[in-house]
């Protein structure tokens, strides 16, 4: 079985997304086609209604495009049924939100190896150690997440993300509600597993310190990309966002 | 600040509905136990005020004091009355003013259905003999009959006649006082407008033949007067009284009416008693979900009371709001429980119908007081039950509108200072009522048990954390029945203050169980212990029988003792009501061992004796060769000379007299249990056949038991009676139910965004389900757990309580207690159902986003 392996992530094929019916519909998302390349980190930024979360929860199967195709892998997610969508995001992604992202019952460890329990998969002990050393997390794993400062929190989450190694991992401004050393922490932690894993990221963020971070940054505006950029620093990045919201 | 309230409210409809349902089930039970009663007493004021239409004064007896209930036992008919000589009716007659007066007598008369041949007899109704009365009868005959005339013939009420398919001019059997006889049927009578007497069944013969079959040759039980229309029925019943000889009063029709009114009202009274002891347990169970709710409802709106504070509120209007809220909801909940109880009622009328009482079709009777009473209660364990709540919400400071913390909660020492008290003060009155010997002692016993509940309750999160982890244990492998094991233990109290409300309902099952478990057993060793018979003679449903049947055995050859044993009669020691227990003493320890002592249970063959078991001698300080005052109905005070102590046993009471002594002194002669002992060398298979024939010829309602299938016989007794005590607590446990329901549904409402969080990482529906599933399962276990040992405890309480009654063994059923935690588990599944499916449906985007 000759398979090629592909080197596409995920892509988005004319997405379009409309909130409401008749004069009251919004159009969110006005045909998206967009390509994540394997072992890429990529930024997705845009003003406040530029619709980058609802791109984001479309790309992950979280919310139903009105039209256009999703592909994770060589999956169109579109097609899925909602136990198939479910699977998917238990076994090929990964999650980080913004807050709230554990659940206060459980210890740092089982909110890491939460997404594997849940599936009945066995954790890999060196992956989860490697992981889990990365964060600096170690001695705070045996604790509650009330127990754990906001920074590390979000380093449990995006532990939880790597863990079950995904085909990608969707941040949604991860460091939303962090300091900016916190913030440093996370995305130098979320940087070295691309850099060292080849693991896959998309980040929604309207930081422009977060998305000089990524491989590349992609700008939505009004529904739609209005414009890409390799390598971005975060200078170059606040000049193009300047741009934009005039 | 009153607008915000409903405001409030009416974003919460379903929270609403949930939480009233509690307090609408509360109510509507009481309310329909008054509706029913109220019923019950209005048909039973009909009935007679029919009976007495046409008699204005009734000459009867002076009775020492009114029995409870019409001479014991469901063989019915026979009044506690001396007996009238026939020769006072002519004297009744030539009294001025008098236009008719008849002599009238009553007794049992057990109708035999022609094609079963058993007793006709719903439930325990009494059958009823009577004689006919030409021209005062309440009964009028249906056409196409006649009144019956000379030996053969009987009149039997429509009721039985419809129901059974019989036809004038038809062959019936009737068992009376003189034994069984075959009779023809010349009519069938209906009273006033209804065909049956609630659910009694009525033969009625001439008088002569009436007099002969209930032994009352030359004498009457009473005599009915109607006037002329000269004086009024008081000026007749004192010129009547004027001509009567000491012992014989003369009263009114209306009187006499309202004589058996009160005993009726008695028997109804503890009746409605009984019900709304079902109906009160409910309502608590109701509060404790009204606590809850309320409570868990503060804290999800710590941010918005903080709001109203630092809009300026002050803590009373805070209070207040909440309060105003419960007041809303009881009120609603209450009006609806009204209505429901009405509905209920009828069910209820069904329920008692089983248990013999039939009540006339009639109108349902709503009386102001129900409808008062039902709203007020209701409203006030409402309010009550959010006092507590809404002083938690007005502590509320207006800094947390900006924090992201919980409502302060009072602190856990005082929680566990005050439930200490609380039980101490429940246990110690609960003692008090059980082993204090004081009057009003179901009063303290309820107040001690509702206490006791209360106190554990408060407690209970102490060891709510620990038992719930342990129940989790089971379900820790899968992620799912962890995290719903970690979600029952995250808030211990509120765990378990939703298990507290299960724990009331399965707490007082567990007693019923451990009760009716130690009865049994007491019961059956006894039987075991003091039986040396072979076998038993007793009827069905309590209801006596015949003497003629022991006294036809006692010359059988078969049997080398045959000793009789009645009861049924209520008489009076001092201030308290009594059962004496009447035996055979020249046969009784033939076929029983009574353990003595001091004297002899023979010695009861003097007239005037009487033997006290062990316990009452020593409370009322008796001892052989000394006497006691014994009151009976129908000849007043007896001096009788105490000739005996026994050991306190199942079989006699608290006093034994002999069978002449009971026969002096009790109208109804009947007998409740005959105990055989074959005699030696006799082929037993052959003797038990030619009874069992003998007694299914003669006497249907007899059964004829061996010492195995009396034990069976009793058991199930105890059975029944337990088993409708079981279908009315199910309401309480019902109710809790609910509180589990609301309690997931609001805590779901809390976890909205952890539950997105789930689904989002690829928990799938099943999962989030099953997570639901374990949490109500933990705290239904829970609370099944908390009221296995407060039942136990319960019912141990009571056993050691009734043991000097001959409860002296304490038994724990420990197979349907089992069975109980598993129904418990059961009941959890059953209430996570709609949580779990609505957790399920939770759009994961909107749960995650959730604000």
């Amino acid at each position: 079985m000759a398979q090629t392996v592909t080197k596409v992530a995920a892509r988005t094929e004319g997405l379009r997304k409309m909130y409401g019916v008749g004069d009251a519909s919004v159009e969110a998302l006005r045909g998206i086609t967009l390509e994540f390349e394997a072992g890429g980190f990529t930024a997705i930024m845009g003003p406040s209604g530029s619709g980058k979360s609802t791109l984001l929860h479309c790309l992950a199967g979280l919310d139903t495009p009105t039209e256009g195709h999703v592909f994770i892998g060589d999956v169109d997610i579109t097609e899925l049924s909602e136990r198939q969508l479910t699977q998917l995001r238990r076994d090929k992604i990964g999650f980080i939100f913004q807050a709230y992202n554990l659940i206060p019952t459980l210890t740092a460890e089982e909110n890491i190896t939460l997404p594997l329990d849940i599936a009945g998969r066995d954790v890999d002990p060196d992956w989860f150690d490697e992981v889990v050393d990365t964060t600096g997390l170690r001695d705070r794993l045996s604790h509650k997440p009330t127990e754990l400062s906001g920074g590390q929190q979000q380093r449990v989450a995006g532990a939880r993300a790597l863990v079950s190694r995904p085909e990608i991992v969707f941040a949604d401004e991860p460091t939303g509600n962090l300091d900016s050393r916190s913030s440093d922490e996370l995305l130098t932690f979320l940087r070295g597993a691309v850099t060292d894993h080849g693991q896959t990221i998309v980040m929604v963020t309207h930081d422009a310190r977060a998305a000089s971070f990524a491989d590349r940054a992609v700008f939505l505006g009004d529904g739609r990309v209005v414009d890409e950029m390799q390598a971005p620093t975060a200078e170059r990045i606040l000049d193009r966002l300047k741009s934009l919201e005039v | 600040m009153l607008r915000a309230t409903v405001k409030s409210l009416l974003a919460r409809k379903l929270r609403l509905v949930l939480t009233a349902l509690a307090i609408v089930l509360g109510v509507g039970f009481t309310a329909g136990t008054f509706v029913l009663t109220d019923t019950a007493l209005k048909s039973f004021d009909d009935l007679f005020g029919q009976a007495y239409a046409k008699t204005d004064v009734v000459v009867q007896a002076h009775q020492a004091f009114n029995p409870t209930e019409g001479g014991g036992g469901g063989g019915g008919g026979g009044q506690e009355l001396n007996p009238i000589p026939e020769r006072l009716l002519p004297l009744v007659r030539a009294v001025p003013g008098v236009r008719f007066s008849e002599g009238s007598v009553q007794s049992f008369a057990q109708i035999i259905d022609p094609t079963t041949g058993k007793v006709i007899q719903s439930g325990g109704a009494p059958t009823i003999g009577s004689s006919w009365s030409p021209d005062l009868s309440p009964f009028t005959l249906e056409p196409g009959g006649a009144a019956p005339v000379g030996p053969h013939e009987v009149v039997v009420d429509a009721g039985t006649g419809t129901g059974h398919g019989l036809s004038v001019g038809q062959q019936i059997r009737v068992v009376t006082p003189s034994g069984p006889g075959e009779y023809t049927i010349s009519g069938f009578v209906r009273f006033g407008s209804s065909n049956s007497l609630l659910g009694a069944s009525f033969a009625i013969f001439d008088l002569p033949t009436a007099q002969r079959l209930f032994h009352r040759d030359g004498t009457f039980d009473f005599i009915y007067v109607q006037g002329d229309g000269s004086s009024t029925p008081d000026q007749l019943a004192a010129r009547i009284a004027g001509v009567l000889p000491h012992g014989f009063d003369a009263i009114t029709g209306t009187t006499a009416a309202s004589q058996q009114q009160d005993q009726v009202n008695q028997g109804l009274g503890f009746l409605r008693t009984g019900l709304l002891v079902f109906g009160f347990v409910a309502l608590f169970v109701g509060a404790f979900i009204i606590f809850n709710t309320f409570n868990i409802v503060v804290t999800q709106r710590t941010r918005e009371l903080a709001l109203f504070r630092a809009l300026g509120a002050t803590r009373r209007q805070v209070m207040t709001s909440v309060l105003v809220e419960a007041a809303v909801v009881g009120l609603v909940a209450s009006v609806i429980g009204v209505l429901v109880g009405i509905v209920l009622a009828i069910g209820l009328k069904a329920l008692v119908a089983a248990v013999g009482l039939k009540l006339p079709p009639e109108a349902l009777v709503i009386a102001p007081r129900t409808v008062i009473v039902s709203l007020v209660l209701g409203t006030t364990i409402t309010v009550a039950a959010a006092v507590s709540p809404s002083r938690r919400a007005s502590r509320v400071a207006p800094i947390e509108a900006l924090r992201e913390s919980a409502a302060p909660s009072s602190s856990i020492r005082r929680r566990v200072i005050v439930g200490t008290l609380v039980t101490v003060l429940g246990v110690g009155s609960l003692a008090a009522g059980l082993f204090g010997g004081v009057s009003n002692a179901g009063y303290l016993v309820g107040l001690g048990a509702a206490l006791t509940f209360v106190g554990v309750a408060m407690l209970s999160p102490l060891v709510a954390r620990p038992i719930a982890s342990m129940l989790g244990r089971p379900f820790r492998r899968r992620v799912s029945g962890k995290l719903g094991g970690e979600n029952a233990n995250r808030n211990p109290r509120r765990t378990a203050s939703t298990a507290a409300a299960l724990m009331i309902g399965l707490g007082l099952v567990t007693f019923v169980a451990v009760f009716a478990a130690s009865l049994k057993s007491s019961v059956t060793a006894v039987l075991d212990q003091t039986l040396r018979s072979d076998l038993m003679l007793t009827a069905s449903q309590f209801s006596p029988f015949s003497p003629q049947l022991a006294k036809g055995l006692s010359s059988s050859p078969d049997f080398s003792a045959v000793s009789p044993l009645r009861q049924g009669a209520e008489a009076k020691v001092g201030s308290s009501t009594t059962f004496p227990v009447a035996i055979d003493p020249a046969t009784i320890t033939d076929v029983a061992k009574i353990e003595m002592d001091a004297g002899s249970i023979t010695g009861l063959s003097e007239p005037n004796t009487v033997a006290v078991s062990r316990t009452e001698a020593d409370g009322k300080h008796l001892a052989v060769g000394g006497t006691l005052q014994m009151q009976f109905a129908r000849t007043g005070s007896q001096t009788l000379t105490v000739v005996g102590i026994f050991e306190p046993n199942a079989l006699l009471n608290d006093y034994a007299i002999s069978l002449d002594t009971y026969d002096t002194n009790v109208a109804q002669q009947l007998d409740s249990t005959v105990f055989l002992k074959y005699a030696p060398g006799v082929d037993q298979a052959t003797a038990r056949a030619n009874l069992e024939t003998l007694v299914a010829r003669d006497y249907p309602s007899v059964e004829v038991n061996d010492q195995a299938q009396t034990k069976q016989a009793y058991v199930k007794q105890v059975d029944q009676f337990f088993a409708i005590v079981y279908v009315l607590l199910i309401l309480s446990v019902f109710i809790s139910a609910f509180g589990i329901v609301n309690t997931l549904g609001l805590s779901i409402y809390e976890r909205i965004r952890e539950l997105g969080l789930l689904r989002a990482v690829g928990m799938s529906r099943r999962q989030v389900k099953r997570m639901i599933r374990v949490e109500a399962v933990i705290i239904a276990v829970l609370g099944a757990l908390l009221g296995l040992v407060v039942g136990i405890l319960f019912g141990w309480a009571m056993q050691r309580a009734l043991s000097s009654v001959g409860i002296d063994r304490l038994a724990i059923p420990f197979v349907q207690l089992f069975f109980m935690l598993i129904v418990a588990a059961l009941i959890g599944l059953l209430a996570a159902i709609w949580p779990a499916r609505r957790a399920a449906k939770l759009n994961v985007l909107e749960a995650i986003s959730y604000e």
